[in-house]
């Protein structure tokens, strides 16, 4: 029998960069098949040259035995080829059924379309994923969560043979990926053939039946799962040894700089409270929904807070916004670093000089000059891979931006740094980087908060862990020996359904 | 991990066989500055050749100087604005009710002219903040806001002074007619120069303007860099109005008239030249020298027309296919957003 994707010598080039260099790759029916690489390993390109998003420049693909050209995504999605996309491809103020259904909603004569059938249809379809979501409600009411279910959901809509999913899994909570897997499995076990794009090893033992290895474009390797290791796979993909393991502390924990009491912003924090020192990783884990982000917003002040008290290092703290935050020594870097982080059209400079327009000016004007030594001094520091310091942000790989974002809150010498999703779509080689840079920052005397959704993150990283569920901090336990299980429980000792909680991404201030 | 593996579509590198062409297109699309003073220079000096009875005279010079003079000090706060991912169309309207304030105060009521000045410049200011407060405050966007605002300053116009003011006191009209006695330019020139000077060193130079790039770049991404975004967009409103009140002022002083239908559609000549200068409809781009320079481009373009007797009904023709093809050059950049 003919395997189902037949890929060999399969190459592609983008305008100064070679993407693909003669891959080949043979998935059989059924097969749960991981594409592994670091970012810019070209594991996303083969996936979408897969699925008809971009056209290969050499190399044959045959599925089910027969060649295909070059298709568009249309053609692709006919040969029964489907793609859910890393980074969103939902229209937001349309309805999650609409989405679904984009462009092939069902109709009645004479063509007025049947929303209460494409409502059934659009739930049955999410309610295949083991969650509760209204079609009807309008996908910009969704959490980044839902939104990416929603997403999985329009790729299971159609009669699959191929399905790929690239990173479907970074804004889904535990819980939610592993109904995705039951899901995916389901799948498989019918017939259909998975392409899993990921750089989460633990999820690729969980799910995938062979991995292949890319690195700089060109195939690293392909492993039976069954029969590789993490530190065998992540020699392959960055050709060197990395260890994910927990950066050991100095062990020099100094006074309390963060008090938070009671801290009430609803609907999403109802009683919040935290306590980090000078020194000291205190990660705060929890379900997505849980109020964590909502959290710290409320002590930075980027969110109102109804009641409870912050102080810092003692002194009580009213922000108005998040000036008053950062004027009392606090810097946040955001979890979604291309929405509410970075000025992606603008180069590093002026990016890492944003909240530190004073230090970078000499009287009311703005200097170039220190602006540029001190986003080289970062980029130095950072080991921030650039050509320049004047390259524009939105050119960077995800790894190296997550980079500059940390950059531009440690220029202004933040006592207690709070930090959301430190290594969202980061690679696992700049990851256990920031996760040392984080450590260092601590070691100087920094105190950190550190929301994460990334349990073994979680467990790397920590003094401290404390535990958020429904708006409230439930528990907490040493870093140190603390297990994922533990965790866990604490976090869904409250049942809390992701489909309950919407988040509503409002900012405080004038 | 190199970036330019990652952000494929990036358009950097990989260019070196390119035509001499393609390299001169480029090199005016990075800097949309050096693009519009080469366009001007190259108008200036065909028409001088062309035309050398008309063009290059001294009249002719004070002519297209002093007419730009209004649109030039309005794009020094329409650039601001957009530098900042908003804009004001409410501006033609300000001018009108500044222009005619001042004249009621000074000439009807009989006031010191200074006193009409400050009046004037005030009510443009006043005006300002009230679209910056609606902007900012009750959170409509600037195109509907200052839609609204646009008919409804010049309705309070013309239900303040009916058919306008004339004349409006010879002490008041020698604020605008003043002219130094060397090039023997009248005052509105010489004040947009001092505007787009001290405004241009400003914005390129200081922090505070600064910030207005960071809130155009990214507004979410400012507010949580601790830049308080809407008190800077509500300032930025208010300089606006300032500068159309002055824009008013001047134009009444001048012509010694206040006149209600002052300043009709002048918004749009003002955001043209702004766009032309380099400014985008998303925010964070854009320079006073860039949106003065459009300014002088367009104004030079509507002299030609003038004296090669084309005649005034091919100028939008023109302007307009100036303005798409400069934009469009941005498709050329090579450091495009990813």
């Amino acid at each position: 029998m003919a395997p189902r994707i037949d890929v060999s010598n399969v190459s592609k080039s983008f305008p100064g960069v070679k993407a693909l260099d003669n891959v080949s790759m043979v998935v059989d029916p059924g097969e749960i098949r991981a594409l592994l690489g670091e970012n810019g390993a070209g594991k996303s390109t083969l996936g979408k040259i897969l699925a008809g998003v971009y056209s290969r420049d050499q190399g044959k693909v045959a599925i089910d035995g027969t060649e295909i050209g070059n298709l568009d995504e249309k053609a692709a999605g006919q040969l029964g080829i489907g793609i859910v996309h890393q980074e969103g491809s939902l229209i937001p103020h349309l309805s999650v059924a609409e989405n679904i259904f984009a462009g092939r909603q069902p109709t009645r004569w004479p063509g007025r379309i049947d929303v209460r059938a494409m409502r059934a249809r659009a739930g049955e379809y999410i309610t295949q994923l083991g969650v509760a979501i209204d079609p009807a409600l309008k996908v910009s009411a969704l959490s980044p969560a839902q939104a990416q279910i929603v997403e999985i959901a329009k790729a299971l809509s159609r009669e699959l043979r191929v399905l790929i999913l690239d990173e479907p899994t970074a804004a889904l909570t535990l819980t939610e990926t592993e109904k995705l897997f039951e899901v995916v499995r389901r799948l498989a076990a019918n017939g259909v053939s998975i392409i899993y794009v990921s750089h989460r090893l633990a999820e690729i033992f969980a799910l995938c039946d062979s991995v292949t290895v890319l690195k700089d474009g060109r195939l690293a390797g392909t492993r039976r799962v069954a029969e590789t290791s993490t530190d065998d796979l992540i020699r392959l993909m960055v050709g060197r040894d990395v260890h994910l393991a927990r950066a050991p502390s100095a062990g020099r924990i100094g006074d309390i700089v963060l008090e938070a009491e009671d801290v009430s912003a609803p609907p999403l924090v109802r009683s919040a409270s935290v306590t980090v020192r000078a020194g000291e990783i205190v990660c705060l884990a929890g379900l997505i929904g849980s109020g964590r982000s909502e959290f710290c917003e409320a002590i930075f002040g980027a969110r109102r807070k109804r009641g409870g008290t912050v102080r810092i290092g003692g002194r009580a703290l009213h922000p108005t916004g998040p000036w008053d935050g950062k004027a009392a020594g606090i810097g946040m870097v955001p979890e979604d670093r291309k929405v509410s982080g970075l000025f992606l059209g603008m180069n590093i400079v002026n990016n890492v000089a944003a909240t530190v327009l004073g230090k970078v000016s000499s009287g009311v004007e703005f200097s170039n000059a220190k602006a540029e030594a001190l986003a080289k001094g970062f980029v130095n520091e950072l080991r921030i891979a650039t050509p320049s310091v004047h390259q524009i942000v939105g050119n960077l790989s995800g790894g190296n931006q997550q980079k500059v974002l940390l950059a531009k809150w440690l220029a202004m010498e933040p006592r207690l740094l709070i930090v959301d999703e430190p290594t969202r779509g980061v690679d696992v080689g700049a990851r256990s980087e920031i996760y040392r840079l984080l450590r260092a920052l601590a070691d100087r005397g920094v105190a950190l908060l550190v929301v994460s959704s990334d349990l073994p993150e979680v467990l790397a990283l920590a003094d401290r862990i404390v535990v958020m569920a429904e708006g409230r901090t439930v528990g907490e336990l040493p870093g140190e020996g603390a297990s994922e299980e533990q965790v866990l429980r604490l976090a869904t000792q409250y049942t809390a359904s992701v489909a309950d909680v919407r988040s509503e991404p409002t900012m405080a201030g004038e | 991990m190199a970036t330019e593996i990652t952000q494929p579509v990036a358009e950097n590198g990989g260019h070196a066989r390119e035509a001499l062409f393609v390299r001169v297109v480029r090199r005016l699309a990075d800097s949309r500055e050096l693009t519009l003073f080469v366009l001007v220079v190259a108008l200036a000096l065909a028409m001088s050749v062309l035309y050398p009875n008309n063009f290059p005279t001294a009249s002719n010079m004070r002519a297209v100087l002093l007419n730009l003079a209004p649109v030039g000090i309005l794009v020094c706060g329409m650039m601001l604005l957009m530098i900042g991912g908003t804009f004001d169309l409410s501006i033609g309207s300000i001018l009108a009710f500044s222009g005619v304030w001042a004249a009621v105060v000074s000439g009807w009521w009989g006031w010191p002219p200074e006193i009409g000045i400050l009046v004037g410049i005030l009510v443009g200011a006043l005006c300002g903040l009230v679209n910056g407060l609606i902007v900012t405050r009750i959170g409509i966007n600037a195109l509907i806001a200052t839609l609204g605002t646009l008919t409804i300053y010049r309705s309070l116009t013309y239900v303040t002074a009916g058919t306008g003011v004339t004349p409006i006191g010879d002490a008041f009209a020698a604020y605008g007619r003043a002219a130094d006695p060397i090039l023997r330019i009248q005052s509105p020139f010489w004040a947009m120069l001092v505007l787009v000077l001290v405004g241009s060193w400003l914005v390129a130079r200081t922090r505070f303007f600064r910030q207005f790039y960071f809130i155009g770049g990214n507004p979410r991404a400012a507010q949580l860099s601790g830049i308080r975004v809407d008190r800077l967009v509500l300032i930025g409103f208010v300089i606006m109005g300032s500068l159309a009140g002055l824009a008013g002022v001047l134009g009444a002083a001048r012509l010694n008239s206040a006149v209600v239908n002052a300043g009709v559609g002048i918004e749009l000549k003002v955001i043209t030249a702004t766009v032309l200068g380099g400014a985008s409809l998303k925010g964070g781009e854009g320079t006073i020298l860039g949106g003065i320079l459009g300014v002088l481009f367009i104004a030079l373009i509507e002299n030609a027309m003038i004296i090669n007797a084309v005649g005034v009904f091919w100028q939008g023709l023109v302007v307009g296919l100036v303005l798409l093809f400069a934009v469009s050059l941005d498709r050329f950049k090579t450091t495009g957003r990813a």
